[in-house]
């Protein structure tokens, strides 16, 4: 039995559909379309596998996409709360499955029509009175209803506290587009972005601006993990994983932990942090280029922290002089990220580690011995570290 | 679901030989520019610019004499108490467009954008007439009303002399899915429930009712162990500190400082208005509490602000705890 | 209705004063009327229920006459509006008011004409948003 998650299991597979505003098919489609790719990536038949999870958003069942895809007898199936931070959620419970051997290969899923049926910007707002919408009425009646304006609550904070302006966050977004500009997949392919253009676009929720929110789309994205042995044999390239975890961090809300002492930071992201070098025994001087979840610009910034890649506080000095760009000390969403490639929840930013690792982005950084990839923030998350095998 | 595969492209090949042709109908005044219209025109709309109604002003005006509204342009030709009967000109290609997009699943259509261009203000004595052409039909679109295609039309106005005097291009929807009356509706792709809308309610039940109730009362209160006596906000059934389940509950003073806020400018929610300032405020008691700024300007608003709580109505049902600066 | 604005007197930036006018049945029947547009949902409330509204409703031509004379109210009689464009929203409803409000956008210089920006809301939001462009009288 293993003591840890290090090198239990690698991600030999991934697919996606196109990325879109408008997919004109539905979700269960979308998932398996992902699917079958994923498997088809890793050279796989639909029944070879045997576990599959997504996140508790997903309206895709695990066993309606097995139905679908071919996929046969299940032996673990699962699924992660709380949105985009169940990103690499859903892969801890992959890697979890495969080593301890409840299943041998599982497909990791997501999709959704995010543009074209329900929109996350719409904000939440009535319907029938469950714990979630208790939660949320401490805020709907204030008018404090979407993403954006629980994440700008922080941001606005950790701007007072470290001077952080909306010029730094234009970096994230200006370096995260000139990778999409050379990505096809992206909405934004060969569409650059100027500093000007992001400082003029509109308000959203202030501090934050157009271009400081990530996009809406219609789009499905899935990988399959099986064990690092079998992965030899297998066509692709592996990406072993380093080390997974997740966390949630005392006085947690799922979106609007606004009780903490201090919520110009993200505890939960540390915990995962902390987990992640101590179960792969790597440092931040180790990992050569990332994959962070990037629902709105700023909170790039916070997870930059939690890693340690600097010290808190000082992400925007960090990414001064193209950190985040090519050829910068640690290349960022090099698919454009959710900003500028897809919003497909943080699963197209796993298939992305994966490219980085096997060498395929179009942004294709030179050192790519390590890669960590992260999930949403401000909620519970999750993250990861991938490897060379 | 909207059409899609092969019965998409049949369709959207039909919908390209729509695109460039004039709708084969010419519209024209029925009277001449006239000072009965323009004034029926100005007492609607309350304008009292005397170059419409005043011959006197108009000739010492840059106008050199009375002229007709811009705005009127269509008027002109619009087809009076006969449209309420509702019947279509079967020679009309426009009509015909919207016909196969309804025999197509999309029945919805909604005016969305309107440009007008105005050449030269018309006068008494001038006719009109205008032509129409489908200029464009978009790709399919996911909107706020579902899925569809914009049509856009341009009409340009000739005068007595075939001089061009303007022009209106007119951008519809077409939309699957219920009947919206044109015009009705944009982005918010509502109807219009009875009565002007009010704030998002919140939903009450065992934990969480009491609170309301006092705030009913016009106090703001803050929920205390009764056992060891911590505050906690919001209401939770169990105090984190001792474990007990007994509880009651103080009045807060309503001073506080702001830890946090933003500046909402979208998505603009009917029962709100923007911009709309919501602040993270840590009362005087250490708990916190999240509430809209009110009378401040959103510029003015800043990290540790010193505010004062009150509870009042913000629409016709709802009392909240909204906060307001503190002048020192 | 002010007086004749110069060109010169003008700057980028500058707000029109708001606007706030009433919406009654009379106002949207009698706009629908001036402007010869006799659609039933504009004058009939029973059609304008069975086309899912709960009352008559402003039509376009009404809300560009409004817009237009918000803009020349600020501009005076000696202004020429060329272009009107806006895009629709939330329905003009008896019972409501709608507010008017604008700043000049832009300057051209060498039309003498001013871009303004115009936005209309109701209780339901935007009622419309867009920008007229109006010649204003030259000298000082």
């Amino acid at each position: 039995m293993p003591t840890t998650l290090k090198n239990e299991a690698a991600i030999v597979g991934i697919g996606e559909t196109e990325y879109s505003k408008n997919s004109g098919r539905s979700e269960l489609a979308l998932a398996s379309e992902a699917v079958a790719a994923a498997i088809r990536d890793a050279g796989l038949s639909p029944s070879d596998i045997d576990g599959m999870t997504t996140f508790t958003m997903d309206t895709s069942d695990e066993i309606e996409v097995a139905r679908a895809v071919g996929i046969k007898d299940l032996t673990f199936f699962s699924r992660v709360p709380h949105g985009g931070g169940a990103a690499i959620g859903v892969m801890h419970q992959a890697v979890m499955a495969v080593a301890t051997g409840s299943a041998k290969a599982v497909v990791v899923y997501r999709a959704l029509n995010g543009r074209s049926g329900a929109r996350y910007s719409e904000g939440v707002s009535g319907g029938p009175t469950t714990s979630d919408l208790i939660h949320w009425s401490w805020y709907m009646p204030s008018g404090l209803m979407t993403p954006a304006s629980w994440v700008a609550m922080f941001t606005q904070r950790y701007m007072h506290l470290t001077g952080c302006t909306s010029a730094d966050l234009a970096e994230i977004c200006l370096a995260q587009r000139e990778h999409a500009v050379k990505n096809p997949r992206a909405f934004f392919y060969e569409r650059p972005l100027t500093f000007e253009e992001h400082q003029s676009a509109r308000p959203i929720v202030e501090p934050l601006r157009l271009y400081d929110c990530c996009q809406e789309t219609d789009g499905g994205a899935a990988c399959v993990v099986v064990s690092p042995e079998w992965a030899k044999d297998l066509p692709n390239k592996p990406a072993v994983i380093r080390a997974v975890a997740q966390g949630a961090a005392g006085n947690q809300e799922s979106m609007t932990s606004f009780y903490r002492p201090e919520i110009a930071e993200i505890p939960s992201m540390d915990i995962v942090a902390r987990q992640c070098w101590e179960i792969s025994g790597l440092r931040p001087d180790d990992i050569d280029c990332a994959v962070i979840y990037d629902a709105f610009s700023s909170i790039v910034l916070w997870q930059l922290e939690s890693f340690g890649f600097c010290k808190k506080g000082e992400a925007r000095d960090f990414i001064q002089d193209g950190a985040l760009r090519l050829g910068g000390r640690l290349p960022t969403n090099t698919h454009g990220g959710q900003l500028s490639e897809a919003y497909i929840h943080g699963m197209n930013g796993v298939n992305e580690g994966v490219r980085l690792i096997r060498g395929t982005s179009t942004s294709q950084p030179e050192k790519n011995e390590h890669v960590v990839v992260t999930a949403g923030v401000g909620i519970p998350t999750s993250a990861m570290i991938l490897g060379q095998s | 679901m909207a059409i899609s595969g092969k019965e998409r492209e049949a369709f959207e090949k039909k919908l390209e030989a729509y695109v460039g042709l004039d709708i084969g109908v010419e519209d024209h005044s029925r009277n001449p520019i006239n000072a009965a219209m323009i004034r029926q025109w100005c007492e609607a709309m309350g304008d009292e610019n005397p170059i419409y109604l005043d011959s006197e002003v108009a000739s010492g005006s840059a106008h050199g004499g009375i002229v007709a509204p811009p705005a009127m342009l269509q008027a002109w030709i619009l087809g009076g108490v006969a449209m309420a009967a509702g019947e279509d000109d079967p020679a009309d290609k426009q009509r015909e467009l919207h016909r196969l997009f309804d025999a197509h699943g999309f029945t919805g259509v909604v005016a969305t954008n309107t440009e007008q261009e105005y050449l030269r203000y018309l006068q008494p004595g001038d006719t009109v007439r205008a032509r129409t052409v489908i200029e464009s039909i978009s790709e399919q679109k996911a909107t706020g009303l579902g899925i569809g295609y914009f049509i856009n039309t341009r009409s340009v106005f000739k005068d007595q002399n075939d001089d061009e005097v303007g022009s209106l291009t007119f951008r519809v929807l077409k939309f699957e899915g219920a009947e919206v009356p044109a015009e009705a509706s944009g982005d918010s792709g509502e109807g219009s429930p009875a009565g002007p809308p009010q704030r998002i309610k919140p939903a009450l039940a065992h934990d969480n009712a009491w609170w309301w109730d006092v705030i009913e009362t016009g106090e703001l209160p803050i929920q205390r162990c009764a056992e060891c006596g911590v505050l906690r906000h919001p209401p939770r059934p169990m105090c984190g500190e001792c474990q007990s389940t007994d509880w009651d509950f103080i009045r807060s003073t309503g001073e506080g400082e702001v830890v946090s806020f933003v500046v909402i400018h979208y998505p603009e929610v009917p029962g709100y208005t923007y911009p709309l300032v919501v602040a993270v405020v840590e009362l005087s008691e250490g708990e916190r509490f999240v509430g809209n700024v009110v009378d401040v300007d959103p510029g003015d608003v800043s990290i540790g602000m010193a505010v004062q709580a009150s509870i009042e109505l913000v629409d016709d049902e709802l009392k909240l705890p909204v906060f307001r600066p503190v002048s020192v | 209705m002010g007086e004749t604005r110069r060109f010169a007197e003008v700057g980028v930036g500058d707000a029109l004063p708001a606007l706030p006018i009433e919406l009654t049945t009379s106002l949207i029947v009698a706009g629908a009327v001036a402007s010869q547009d006799y659609t039933p949902v504009h004058h009939d409330k029973k059609a304008a229920q069975a086309a899912g509204m709960q009352d008559v409703f402003m039509n376009i031509l009404t809300t560009n006459g409004l817009v237009s004379r918000f803009v020349t109210d600020w501009a005076g009689p000696d202004a020429r509006v060329t272009h009107l464009s806006v895009k629709l929203g939330t329905p003009n409803l008896p019972g409501d008011t709608m507010t008017l409000t604008g700043s000049v956008r832009e300057k051209d210089d060498a039309a003498e004409a001013v871009v303004v920006d115009v936005t209309v809301k109701n209780a339901w939001g935007n009622h419309v948003t867009g920008s007229v462009k109006v010649i204003l009288a030259a000298g000082d």
